[in-house]
């Protein structure tokens, strides 16, 4: 507590020379820092409430002989009075130097004093509008009668002022001089919370002037952003669209936000991932390619920082679906050519991945698929051609996409037994689990594969199928080493996919999964199979009653032993 | 409904006393009746909004107030003066015992609790006094903010927001006090006319001439009770007051700007009648100096050339028919005169000459 009063001391002082420095904040410099300084100063009106609350007035002159100069200077800035809950805690402030029963002198002028600096904040600016003031008196009305409507007046002034600057074009007499609209936005920054400047913020972020530089103010751009991600304010998609395009640091804020909140969320549910995607307006104003590739920079980021981590896989293979909906959303024909989007890729693969499981027969996902592995083997092994890039920004790309892989894995398993594997699909896989392998290595793995496909498939006639065997099965290598890490991933989702699918799988399905989660990580992984598979059927409207069911059940116990 | 008619005109009295040096004898139980009486009718407010019958006759209670023949000073006793404000009553109330001097020490400090809790109320904050009160003080620096930096005022007075939410205001009341009484608001507007300054109280009634028909928001609650009005009625009474007051449509057309009348007088005819019934007669006032070959007045109040020219260009850029209209006056005027085309015989030819030659 005393390290508290401390800390509160040195900052009195600090605020108490800010105040004196900003006065009434009527010039730029003043509002330029008044503005920076707008959180952290209700943050310390907050402390010193907390701190007042606590003492009767006396004790509080005591404590602080200067308070009276700290209240009213900040009563005259308008700035601090119109930021979010400032002007409320002002008040809380006064209210604790309020005496029931003064008696003296002292302690009634004290009183008199802050029942004035009340009426103050209440009833401010009085002198501004003088006539209009007499006028509504005359008529009857107060204020709080006429406040709401008076500023929802000036709004709509402000805004069709804004608006007919786009029809004016090189109208030099209507149009709104760019000093105005600067200062116009400044007057926002603490008022962008304010339901009732939500037109003028938007008029402000879709405004174009004639002017080749920015015109509005950054700290603008910053406020309103905050305020959209913590959703204070709302906005239509062009106008948030306009904030990310204008202002760089607002966009990656907004990537920012919703990597956080990927984080400390419920992890491994698509569904929940997906909502969140949604609502942070991301996928839709990505549909603008400036800021597809900032938010594709940030994904590209994160997977290198963890090295490829399955949540963040996860995460952008959602972002990526609900960008290409709202992609086929806004037109038939797309508005940028796909190159934009994906500079680094060959643009026929790039088609080839864009096209939707749903709209091609499930008998027929082969030839897609086998198209893909194709193209991809032939970029990635052909090491003459250098120019769309290397094995990483493939796989990258494909990541992207990831549904092709997860399909790839499934139609081998639905297929075992009968016919050879397809080359190509073991390939896809291989290269989708570990793309940095040389192409020996990458053989080795699809040789690996294909064992454990067909010792499966033998399993899958045998009568002496058990848990055991099953994963025995999957877990032995062909020499007995044990198989890198990437190449286990790969078995055990080959595994899993056989539990979900082969009709005697599903009696032994809870057994291979206690046997096979004997890490954290691995229990991790598994979870994030079955609910991404489910996604993946729901979206693609895969009937599988059986399996579906199967994997719903199987989905819920695990999740409930976590 | 008896009661609840009592309560309503008992409450409007408390109102007017909360502003008077009389709550020096309230006490925090005082207070605290006070307050929850408000809470009451706001309740009444929010639960009878959409109940036709209950809220006629409530209407029509606290309309009582504008039949009250002369009443001193500018302003009623300032109870409750309308059902809207039931919406928010504890609000006014509020804000008046802030705001008064005379209420006692302890009282005050009561108030303060009662309305400023401090944190940790979650959740409804919109709907408590303290959310109302914070936005209002929001508001109000919102509104300076708005004016010091970037507001100007619109050259076209009639969209200029300030003109605009007074002219809403003034026939929102009209509108009240007209239903009231049948010949409320002449006598309101009178009095308003004796009290106020009289340059914003013209430019606040030219807006209000020129407003669009109805708003939305009053359709929306005609319809919801069932009972339409007429669009423009409103200005009507407004309209037919400054017509039958010499001295009123005299300054009005004398002292407002020459643009803003021509909107007026394309608007409403009858205004544009007596507009250029005074222009020719103010035109008849001067007589041409040979000398220094210009036309002058004779007295101080006469409005001299420059301005009738300038208040004659404005019409004529006006649509017809008021173009039309203003010519045919000035040319039969010019007729009456003997029709010269020589200058400086008629100032009507002469204004007529000038404004061939501009145009």
């Amino acid at each position: 507590m005393a390290q508290d009063s401390v800390g509160l001391s040195s900052d009195y002082q600090f605020w108490i020379q800010k105040l004196s420095v900003w006065k009434q904040a009527s010039t730029l410099e003043t509002q330029q820092d008044t503005c920076l300084y707008l959180p952290q100063f209700q943050e310390f009106l907050r402390q010193m409430y907390e701190a007042l609350k606590e003492m009767d007035s006396n004790t509080v002159i005591e404590r602080f002989p200067t308070i009276g100069q700290l209240l009213a200077k900040t009563c005259r800035n308008p700035f601090i009075l119109a930021y979010d809950e400032s002007q409320k805690i002002l008040i809380w402030c006064l209210c604790c130097l309020i005496n029931k029963d003064p008696q003296n002198s002292g302690e009634s002028q004290l009183n008199s004093w802050t029942r004035g600096l009340l009426s103050c904040i209440l009833a401010a600016f009085r002198s501004d509008i003088k006539e209009v003031d007499l006028f509504t008196q005359g008529l009857g009305y107060a204020p709080a009668d006429y406040y709401p409507g008076l500023l929802k007046n000036m709004v709509l002034s402000l805004v069709s002022e804004l608006r007919e600057n786009h029809l004016n074009g090189f109208n030099t007499q209507s149009r709104m001089a760019p000093e105005r609209v600067r200062s116009l936005s400044r007057v926002c920054v603490p008022l962008v919370t304010l339901p009732d400047f939500e037109p003028l913020v938007e008029a402000l972020l879709t405004y174009h002037g004639q002017e080749p530089q920015e015109v509005l103010w950054p700290e603008f751009f910053g406020a309103v952003n905050e305020a959209f991600l913590l959703k204070k304010i709302c906005l239509p998609v062009s106008a948030v669209l306009c904030l990310w395009l204008r202002h760089l640091p607002s966009l990656e804020k907004a990537v920012l936000h919703l990597f956080e909140k990927l984080v400390s969320s419920e992890r491994n549910c698509l569904r929940r991932i997906e909502c969140f995607m949604k609502d942070s307006l991301l996928p839709e104003a990505a549909c603008h390619p400036a800021i597809f590739r900032v938010v594709d920079e940030m994904f590209r980021y994160a997977l290198l920082e963890t090295e490829g981590a399955p949540e963040v896989l996860a995460a952008m293979q959602v972002f990526t679906r609900c960008f290409v909906e709202a992609l086929e959303k806004e037109n038939q024909q797309p508005k940028f050519a796909l190159k934009t989007y994906f500079p680094y890729a060959s643009p026929s693969l790039v088609m080839v991945l864009l096209q939707r499981p749903k709209d091609i027969p499930q008998g027929l996902w082969h030839r897609p698929l086998k198209r893909i592995s194709e193209m991809l083997k032939e970029i990635v092994e052909d090491e003459t051609q250098g120019s769309s890039g290397g094995p990483f920004e493939n796989w990258f790309l494909l990541a992207h996409f990831g549904g092709w892989a997860d399909i790839a894995a499934e139609q081998l398993l639905t297929s075992v037994g009968d016919a050879e594997p397809p080359e190509a699909l073991l390939w896809l896989l291989a290269f989708s689990s570990s793309p940095g392998d040389g192409p020996q290595q990458r053989a080795q793995t699809m040789v690996e594969v294909k064992a454990v496909l067909s010792h499966l498939g033998r399993l899958l006639r045998s009568p002496t199928l058990s848990a055991g065997n099953l994963l025995a099965a999957a877990e032995e290598s062909r020499e007995g080493d044990p198989r890198p890490p990437a190449c286990q991933q790969l078995t055990r989702r080959l595994l899993l996919n056989f539990l979900l699918w082969a009709p005697g799988g599903r009696a032994m399905a809870r057994d291979v999964i206690t046997l096979m989660a004997r890490t954290d990580e691995i229990m991790h992984e598994i979870v994030g199979f079955l609910d991404q598979t489910l996604y993946r059927w729901d979206h693609l409207g895969v009937d599988a009653p059986g399996s579906r069911k199967l994997a719903r059940e199987l989905l819920a116990e695990l999740r409930g032993q976590a | 409904m008896d009661s609840l008619l009592q309560q309503l005109e008992r409450f409007s009295e408390v109102l007017a006393v909360s502003r008077t040096t009389h709550v020096s004898t309230w006490d925090a139980a005082t207070v605290r009746r006070a307050l929850q009486w408000a809470r009451y009718l706001r309740h009444v407010h929010r639960r009878f909004g959409r109940h036709a019958r209950i809220r006629k006759a409530l209407e029509r209670r606290l309309q009582n107030q504008w039949k009250q023949e002369g009443g001193s000073g500018p302003a009623p006793a300032l109870g409750l003066t309308n059902f809207q404000a039931l919406g928010h009553c504890d609000l006014l109330l509020s804000l008046r015992l802030l705001a008064n001097r005379a209420l006692g020490d302890a009282a005050f400090h009561y108030l303060l609790q009662e309305l400023f809790p401090g944190p940790g109320v979650p959740g409804a904050e919109e709907g408590t006094l303290q959310g109302s009160l914070a936005l209002l003080a929001r508001r109000r620096a919102a509104v300076h903010m708005l004016r010091s930096s970037a507001y100007r005022e619109n050259p076209v007075l009639q969209e200029d927001s300030l003109m605009k939410t007074q002219a809403e205001l003034l026939l929102e009341r009209l509108q009240e006090v007209g239903e009231a009484h049948a010949e409320g608001p002449g006598r309101f507007l009178s009095r308003l006319w004796e009290h106020l300054p009289h340059n914003n109280f013209l430019k606040v009634t030219a807006a209000a001439l020129l407003l669009p028909p109805s708003s939305p928001r009053h359709q929306e609650e005609e319809s919801e009770l069932g009972n339409p009005r007429r669009a423009g009625e409103r200005g009507r009474e407004l309209l037919h007051w400054l017509l039958g007051k010499s001295e009123v449509i005299v300054a009005f057309c004398r002292n407002l700007p020459a643009g803003l009348l021509t909107s007026v007088a394309g608007r409403h005819p009858e205004v544009s009648r007596v507009y250029l019934g005074l222009l020719t007669d103010w035109g008849r006032h001067l007589h041409y100096d040979l000398q220094k070959g210009i036309w002058i007045g004779t007295e101080s109040q006469d409005v001299p050339w420059e301005e009738l020219y300038g208040r004659f260009q404005s019409l004529c850029q006006a649509p017809p028919p008021l173009k039309d209209e203003v010519l045919t006056t000035l040319k039969s005027c010019k007729a009456q005169d003997g029709d010269f085309e020589v200058p400086g015989l008629s100032i009507w030819t002469d204004l007529l000459l000038a404004l061939e030659s501009g145009a």
